[in-house]
């Protein structure tokens, strides 16, 4: 066994070898991951979660054992409920991030045995990020002779790992570490431990450049329309050189920082890309989904259209020289950020080959551009939406809305997609759905008023359509599946801030309720705790159910199968079991209702040479299983269910998959309620067992 | 299924007459037996107010990171454990910033409240302050059926 601590800065980091000698040795040549491996977060940089791996198929789904599995309660200083990360195999190593200290692991791929740990003591740095927990992943680099493992800590600092060992390489930055909090053209503040930046989503690196983005706290209610802005850097993958930084709040004198009006580019912030960013190396292009500005919900301290702001921005792998860019929300009021990576896919549009790119969405809109040019490969006309009337906000009269595809996912409220299994549900639901403001895509929040409307209810906004885990795409077939909550629905009214709570003139809130700043797991609560609440009365109070049952009618969540050289659905399904709230309700009995998937944003899928797979990301007991959820299995042409296997908990992380030595596995993350966090690796019984 | 339900006639009898807990058979309780008051959950929705309701909500509904502590999934989560469970994940990780923070007091208020807004119904004793006890009752989404 070999430990090491170094100190750095005040910080300390730990690695710990437990089986020096084991782990194979990069081949000479420059390495190339093999399509057996999973080298990259989303398996490549085109984010496409595919590997063309057909060992465990429809005919043998339902054999899947538990190969190995690791906990990750004891890689930090507490059990974590909210594992999301997705591990890589590359080069005969699992590498994953892990527990509440984010740790990075290195394990045997068949056994899960564990091959080093690293972890980073941040102290108060660290309890004070933003973004807490494990993480979604890390990236992996190698040329040949060198293995490198790149990830960011809770604290925001990039560090560079010498992949057989865990231990820091000391020519990367400054002992292996790159502080980002350092060198991004702006002054963090209040100051470098507390200052308010970090990011959950795992480094990028194509070719010999590392890319990292930013994310912020919760945006509904911030404490002021200043903060610190979500610039994009390029480092060197050698030595943690800045290469290159994309301001995506334009600086004076840059492109789009006229669509900041009254100087509001100066002290808005945010705006960063917390999720996967997608390379084309051999373009050298990369594609970047941009979030929303400061204060998700309200706009009236940043008017103008708020480049780049909900923007998918193309700028050159080199250089980051803007390429092109489109703004998929003008003015961002809904909370819709850009959530998941790009995917890239070459396709056949009318007889001839593109390059394309497309973007999943909260929304429900999947936006498909060709990825040289920008152009989008249906129309994407601009229509007049909703202008609201909140006191002081900037409103864009027109919101661009493909033509094509169609909405894979609800992405407004009529009454029409209230729970409708019975008149008398339905008019329940009516009765709740008369106190907020319904309406389609683009509908804006209201002013919470006590004698209504309490808020604007919408769908395909904060948690709707597709999130983190990112749909999948199939570069055989060119068809993109894409998970999708259909259910989440998010009342947003805005009440006036008090000023010693925030700086804004408003902020997301209900009429009568003490005003609260929301936050984000992990988050620093000792401080400046809200006050004591003020009493309410009851009528403030509304359930987004109907005893018990959604509000939105089924089906919650789907999984819906796209050609991307048409642009037409190829088949959608409910994707999870049906609820026990539903399925075991005394309102519905005798009532013949089929799978309505659940409501749940957070679920990613996997594409095989044959299968979709994705888990639940909500538990059920049902007579076929204990409490628990389910990974699933659907034959990726029909969309027909073709297998299931039982797992603890939820699914917390995508899945992924790898072969090795003749042996397919498949390995998510699962956590939630009382189940901490845990990798599961499934794999076939070996023949004769 | 019938010894079930057998048991949770006892409780509520037992219940009915006023008579002390811990003379009813440990294992028959659920969270549908009266397990806490309205009191404590008042006290418990000041406490959960000021120190869970900016990550979950001020109507539990949760946050963009944080789960729900009402509805269907969350019920689904817990069905068939016991609020001993419930408590100690309560105790182990919460407040998130500094899991231990509060007191036994404290969290067992806010399980309270919890079970308040879940429509659980109240009693006329306090819950639990010891993990242990509390794994005596157990967590059941669906309402027994009638008993006799």
């Amino acid at each position: 066994m070999f430990l090491r601590k170094a100190k750095n800065a005040g910080l300390l980091c730990v690695s710990v070898l437990t089986a020096l000698g084991f782990i194979p040795s990069a081949a000479s040549a420059q390495y190339k991951p093999k399509d057996t491996e999973w080298p990259s977060y989303a398996a490549d940089l085109a984010g496409t979660r595919y590997r063309p791996l057909d060992q465990i198929n429809a005919s043998n789904f339902n054999d899947l054992e538990i190969a190995w599995r690791i906990k990750t309660d004891n890689f930090g200083d507490r059990p974590e409920y909210k594992l999301e990360g997705t591990p890589l195999m590359v080069n005969g190593v699992l590498y994953a991030t892990a527990g509440s200290r984010r740790a990075v692991i290195a394990l045997n791929p068949e056994t899960g045995e564990l091959l080093w740990i690293h972890g980073e003591h941040e102290g108060k740095r660290g309890g004070a990020a933003p973004r807490q927990l494990s993480g979604r992943g890390l990236a992996y680099w190698s040329d040949g002779k060198e293995e490198r493992i790149f990830y960011v800590t809770p604290g925001f600092r990039l560090i560079c790992l010498d992949a057989k060992t865990g231990m820091r390489i000391p020519s990367f930055g400054e002992n292996g570490v790159v502080d980002l909090k350092m060198n991004d053209d702006q002054e963090i503040f209040p100051d470098l431990e507390t200052g308010e930046i970090g990011i959950q989503s795992a480094p990028v690196v194509a070719k010999d450049t590392v890319i990292i983005g930013a994310a912020f706290r919760e945006g509904m209610t911030p404490r002021s329309m200043r903060n610190n802005k979500g610039y994009v850097r390029g480092f060197d993958v050698r030595t943690g050189k800045r290469l290159w930084i994309f301001h995506t709040i334009p600086k004076k004198g840059e492109f789009g920082y006229d669509t900041w009006e009254k100087g509001s580019a100066e002290y808005t912030g945010n705006t960063g890309v917390w999720t996967q960013i997608t390379v084309d190396e051999q373009l050298g292009l990369v594609y970047l989904p941009v979030e929303s500005p400061t204060s998700d919900f309200y706009g009236g301290h940043r008017p103008g259209n708020n480049l780049f702001g909900e923007t998918l921005v193309c700028v050159d792998l080199k250089t980051s020289e803007r390429k092109w860019h489109f703004q998929l929300v003008h003015h961002p009021l809904w909370d819709m950020d850009i959530s998941s990576a790009p995917i890239l896919a070459d396709i056949t549009v009318d007889g001839k080959p593109v390059k394309a790119v497309a973007q999943p969405t909260k929304q429900g809109f999947l936006y498909v551009f060709e990825r040289v040019t920008g152009k989008p490969i249906w129309p994407i006309p601009e229509k007049q939406v909703e202008v609201g009337s909140v006191p002081g906000e900037w409103y864009s009269p027109t919101q661009p809305i493909p033509s094509k595809p169609p909405a894979y996912s609800r992405n407004g409220v009529s009454i029409d997609d209230l729970i409708d299994f019975t008149p008398a549900l339905r008019d329940r639901a009516k009765e709740i759905a008369s106190k907020y403001h319904l309406g389609p895509v683009y509908t804006p929040p209201t002013v919470s008023k006590l004698e209504g409307p309490l808020g604007t209810l919408t769908l395909g906004t904060a948690s709707g359509g597709t999130n983190w885990p990112g749909g999948s795409y199939d570069p055989e077939t060119h068809i993109a599946y894409l998970y999708a909550c259909n259910a989440c629905v998010e009342p947003i009214g805005l009440v006036p801030a008090p000023k010693e709570i925030s700086d804004l003139n408003y902020i997301a809130g209900v009429a009568g309720n003490e005003v609260q700043i929301m936050r984000g797991p992990g988050e620093n609560a000792g401080a400046d705790s809200p006050k004591p609440p003020k009493k309410r009365t009851p009528s403030q109070y509304v359930p987004m159910n109907v005893d018990g049952l959604p509000l939105i009618k089924p089906p919650y969540g789907t999984i819906t199968a796209i050609n991307l050289d048409k642009g037409d659905f190829v088949w959608q399904i409910a994707h999870g079991e049906t609820p026990d709230v539903v399925r075991n309700s005394e309102l519905l009995k005798g009532l013949n209702i089929p799978r309505t998937g659940q409501e749940t944003y957070n679920v990613g899928t996997l594409v095989t040479k044959s299968l979709v797979i994705a888990g639940e990301a909500q538990v059920t007991t049902t007579a076929d299983h204990p409490r628990g959820a389910m990974l699933r299995a659907y034959d990726k042409a029909s969309g027909k269910e073709v297998g299931a296997v039982y797992m603890p908990a939820p699914q917390s992380g995508s899945p992924m998959t790898y072969m090795i030595h003749g042996k397919q596995y498949i390995v998510v993350a699962v956590s939630g309620g009382p189940y901490s966090g845990e990798y599961i690796a499934y794999t076939l019984p070996t023949a004769g067992e | 299924m019938s010894r079930l339900l057998l048991m949770g006639g006892v409780a509520v009898l037992v219940s009915s007459l006023g008579l002390l807990r811990a003379q009813a058979p440990a294992e028959s309780r659920s969270v549908w037996d009266g397990v806490y008051t309205e009191e404590q959950a008042k006290r418990g929705e000041a406490v959960y107010q000021k120190e869970c309701a900016p990550c979950h909500g001020d109507m539990l509904t949760g946050g963009e990171s944080a789960p729900p502590l009402t509805g269907g999934a969350f019920q689904a989560n817990w069905n068939g454990l016991t609020l001993g469970d419930l408590f100690d994940r309560i105790r182990k990780t919460m407040p998130q910033s500094a899991p231990g923070r509060l007191t036994r007091q404290q969290d067992t208020d806010v399980l309270a409240f919890m079970l308040s807004v879940n429509k659980f119904p109240a009693g006329k004793t306090e819950l639990y302050r010891q993990s242990e006890m509390l794994k005596e009752i157990r967590f059941e989404s669906k309402k027994p059926a009638a008993k006799d």
